[in-house]
């Protein structure tokens, strides 16, 4: 892939996508003029309403004997019209006149913290129930008051007199009506407990009993940010996929509808640098949309007030955080579209191939407003849902580094597979000009035998395995540490490396690099195995020092559970197993898919994959430079072997000092909280004449091309 | 002489479809053959094979001795490919789907620009050359069409019915072209069912129906083959279907 084609291709797909209005309207008009419109809209008409609502008297039917001074507090504030027993029927009317209703039982105690019913109890099965429903839901009244048989004797008696109030939930005059009443006849309670307080000479609060007071600790900002974390995810992933959505169809379907698809194709450019170009223009309208909308989004926040006294006050880091969440996603989403754009033969039909990957973005986008659904280990590796529920952790200022980076990292290992599934759709020239055997032909993935793997390979690879390894060693948990390590190395590390070079037909010597190694180059491997930590532990280590339970962590692998195994046992699992497998995995299959780009783009992106893989931003550079030194050892000795010795070594190494206290002390690592410099200018030494009999083994190995 | 194409045996087929047929041809610098053939006969899937835009399911294209399927990227850059098919970009104008096609062919920034002044000339695009293509009208879209084709001065043009639906006054235009790129020595290779044009440009010419080729050869000797006085006549034979239309 030459990157001055891409660049040719994309800057004329993107100059040709802003010429469309359509884009252009999603891309900027929409956000800009959308969310201003709609949150002013909706917050005035909110306001209206509510100002309508307080303004309007509640017409309020009261059913019974209403005492003086209960009809005079009803009255009092000037917001209740009573309407006497307006839509009572006559016999309701004799009933409760004549004492023959009964009140309905009190229903089981069921409250919630804020002391409202948590069930909202079943409108009973009697007359009354109905004759009272009819005439709130004919709107005779806005809410139907029934005082039960002898009330006022009942209350001033000392007993208890019941009053319910009958209400439509669904209409707001009608909520209101029950509101003003409620909290009248509430007002009347406290009054009518005092005084009752009063006449026996018993102190104050005896019939309250025990007041709870209860405080939301919440600040605005956090209350606020709920609801922009409640919102935001999916607004923005919605609207930042829609803008995409436009220009993938008009860059597949739409091309081969103008016919221009064919002109490009007898270019001399390869597919991969066709999709490179397009992908990159759809991706750079995708984010201008993003940034476009989150923007529009800060600004309407910030100068709206969403609910009465809530103001949205989020930092600007937190809207930095959220754009930098929705790369991933918008690579992934933009990846398919192309993906499937392509199969489509006029822009019609891409609509209706685009628009159910558009609509299955919904249903995961929901989760932010399902209560009690938070980010965690598992949902991390979830797609879609991990961006959303992060970024509205970011907006409850409730994020770690940690899980931003597992995030980021799931988000752009989906991205990968639908990037290469994209590419190998546009390998497949049939399909962009249409042809019938279009589906069929993509999803050939039968075996050629001779064949090598590509980059493309790699990524799908490292990006299928390690989601695969990440929910698999989750669910071994339970089992044990070493069950977790054995089965995760062989089980999701190796086997997985054989079955593809297995399945599609390539050389076992040549991708795994199965040669055997001379004695230079074991004598570097064994140097670069015993020295490589102390500079990327102890020198990379000190830039982004890990937090103290992660260190916890790394020292329970090493034991291997709690208690300390045995040190074959450690070796074993933690050294020698990783070695096998992890070394298969990446300097083998992995790196053999990038040989192609040339020595170190291959080491380099081989030891940022390595770095990748151990799942943590505190680990990503130590590791990355172990990845590239354990890749540079591999490519000049051509044989896996060297991997392996530096890997099992380094882990060794490592479970050895874990143990030997006694080590820790005569090293002078004791108490340190990082490497002195002493052991890594030691280490430094080691390892730079490790390199150097490395420099002198052989010829460089010519990259592939086929 | 290696001629500039050497198609051998290409076959394609499109499920129970027989598009082309062990179809071999050859086309030497300098020398424009014509394609002749019927609606159907398998034209357009052979001249997208040549130019590399379609795999065939035997046989082998060279390009000046490159075997397009084993290097399709120094193949496609001596081809210039126009067809029905090959459409450009709605929304740039013809100049600007020149410069972008030129950079694609690695043709070099200053002489791009003197090149497409030159076509722009040739083809007397000058009134619509900053027009957006969309709204051009079919004999421009045609020209600017063919400019992108001759643009990096392929070795081999493959037109596929370069003056289909044109009127009289922009097929000329279409037609002189090719004479200018065929005295300049270049290798052509184009499609029609105009008699009339195989006549007047092409130096040899193949018959093709159903796919395959059915008789080929400069225009004498199809003539003293068939035995025919002209070459509709010829070709009406070779395909087996008498003047009044029926099957012979």
């Amino acid at each position: 892939m030459r990157p001055a084609t891409v660049w040719i291709i994309f800057r004329k797909e993107l100059l040709e996508a802003l010429r469309d209005r359509r884009t252009i309207f999603m891309m900027i008009g929409l956000p800009i003029l959308l969310y201003p419109l709609l949150m002013i809209g909706m917050s005035r008409l909110q306001e209206g309403q509510e100002a309508a609502q307080t303004a309007r008297a509640s017409r309020v039917a009261v059913w019974g004997e209403l005492p003086a001074e209960l009809e005079a507090r009803l009255l009092k504030p000037g917001k209740m019209e009573l309407l006497g027993w307006k839509g009572a029927p006559q016999g309701i009317r004799d009933g409760l006149k004549a004492s023959r209703l009964d009140a309905p039982p009190t229903p089981p105690f069921d409250y919630d913290a804020d002391d409202r019913p948590a069930k909202p109890p079943k409108l009973p099965d009697a007359d009354w129930a109905r004759a009272a429903q009819k005439a709130v839901l004919e709107r005779e009244a806005d809410a139907v008051v029934i005082l039960w048989p002898r009330f006022e004797e009942r209350m001033k008696g000392g007993d208890k007199a019941v009053a319910s109030i009958l209400y439509d939930s669904v209409r707001a005059e009608s909520r209101k009506a029950r509101d003003r009443v409620s909290d009248q006849l509430r007002l009347y309670r406290m009054d009518l407990q005092r005084e009752r307080e009063r006449q026996r000479g018993l102190p104050a609060g005896f019939a309250l009993g025990v007041e709870i007071q209860s405080n939301n600790v919440a600040s605005e900002q956090r209350k606020s940010g709920l609801l922009v974390g409640m919102l935001l995810p999916y607004m923005l992933i919605l609207f930042s996929a829609m803008s995409g959505f436009y220009a993938a169809i008009d860059m597949t379907a739409g091309e081969k509808e103008r016919g221009t698809m064919q002109t490009l194709l007898c270019a001399p450019v390869e597919a991969l640098e066709i999709i490179g170009g397009k992908f990159l223009a759809v991706w750079s309208i995708a984010m201008i949309a993003t940034v476009v909308n989150l923007l529009s989004l800060a600004m309407t926040f910030t100068r709206l007030k969403l609910l009465p006294g809530m103001e949205v006050s989020a930092p600007p880091s937190s809207y930095l955080v959220a754009f930098l969440m929705l790369i991933p996603i918008s690579l992934m989403v933009n990846a398919v579209f192309l993906a499937v754009g392509a199969f489509a033969k006029d822009f019609k039909d891409g609509q209706n191939f685009l628009t159910p990957i558009l609509m299955s973005l919904l249903a995961p986008l929901t989760v932010t407003m399902t209560p009690g659904i938070e980010l965690n280990g598992y949902l991390a590796f979830v797609p879609v849902v991990n961006i959303a529920l992060l970024i509205k952790g970011v907006f409850l200022g409730e994020w770690a580094a940690d899980m931003l980076f597992l995030v980021l990292l799931s988000s752009l290992c989906y991205a990968s597979i639908a990037l290469v599934f994209a590419a190998h759709v546009f390998e497949r020239n049939p399909v962009l000009l249409g042809g019938k055997e279009a589906l069929s032909s993509v999803f050939d993935f039968s075996r050629r035998p001779g064949s090598r793997p590509t980059p493309g390979v790699s990524l799908l690879v490292f990006a299928a395995v390690l989601v695969l390894a990440f929910y698999g060693s989750l669910s071994l948990a339970r089992f044990g540490l070493p069950v977790m390590l054995a089965v995760t190395q062989y089980g999701f590390f190796l086997a997985p490396v054989v079955l593809v070079i297995y399945l599609k037909g390539y050389d076992f010597t040549d991708t795994l690099n199965l040669r055997g190694l001379s004695w230079r180059g074991a004598a570097a491997s064994v140097l670069i195995g015993v020295s490589a930590w102390t500079v990327a532990g102890g020198l990379l280590v000190r830039l982004l020092p890990p937090p103290e339970s992660l260190q916890k962590a790394m020292e329970r692998l090493l034991m291997l559970d709690d208690k300390p195994a045995p040190l074959w046992e450690a070796w074993l699992l933690v050294a020698i197993t990783p070695a096998l497998c992890e070394e298969s995995l990446f300097r083998g299959l992995i790196m053999s898919g990038f040989r192609r780009l040339g020595k170190w783009p291959a080491i380099l992106a081989t030891g940022l994959l390595f770095g990748l893989a151990h799942a943590s931003i505190y680990r990503l550079l130590p590791t990355l430079a172990l990845g590239v030194v354990f890749g540079y050892t591999v490519w000049k000795t051509r044989s896996i072997v060297a991997g392996m010795i530096c890997h099992a070594l380094n882990n060794g190494l490592m479970a050895t000092l874990a143990r030997s206290k006694d080590l820790i002390e005569q090293m002078g690592l004791s108490g340190q909280k990082y490497v002195p410099w002493a052991i890594i200018a030691g280490g430094a030494v080691v390892l730079a004449a490790g390199l150097w009999l490395l420099k002198r083994e052989g010829e460089d190995q010519a990259p592939t091309t086929a | 002489m290696t001629p500039i194409l050497q198609a051998e045996g290409l076959s394609r087929h499109f499920g129970a479809v027989r598009a082309a047929e062990e179809v071999s041809l050859t086309v030497r610098a300098g020398e424009v053959v014509g394609l002749l053939g019927p609606n159907g006969a398998g034209k357009t899937t052979i001249l997208r094979m040549i130019a590399g835009i379609l795999a065939p399911d035997a046989g082998r294209v060279l390009i000046d001795g490159i075997d397009i399927a084993a290097e399709p990227l120094a193949a496609k850059e001596k081809i210039g490919f126009h067809s029905g098919d090959t459409q450009l970009y709605q929304r740039l104008n013809a100049r600007e789907a020149l410069e972008y096609f030129g950079r694609l062919y690695g043709v070099e920034e200053r002489r791009l620009k003197r090149r497409i002044d030159e076509l722009i000339a040739q083809l007397e695009m000058e009134s619509f050359a900053g027009r957006p293509c969309g709204t051009l009208s079919s004999g421009q879209k045609q020209r600017a069409n063919i400019a992108r084709a001759f643009l990096h001065e392929p070795d081999l043009l493959i037109l596929d019915e370069p003056t289909n639906a044109l009127d009289v006054v922009s097929g000329q235009f279409i037609v002189e072209a090719i004479r200018r790129e065929k005295a300049e020595g270049r290798a052509v290779l184009f499609s029609t069912h105009i008699m009339g044009e195989a006549e007047y440009l092409c130096d040899r010419i193949a018959l093709l129906h159903e796919g395959k080729l059915v008789d080929q050869g400069t225009l004498a000797e199809l003539l003293e083959r068939s035995g025919c006085a002209n070459l509709t006549d010829a070709f009406l034979k070779a395909i087996g279907v008498r003047r009044n239309g029926e099957s012979a």
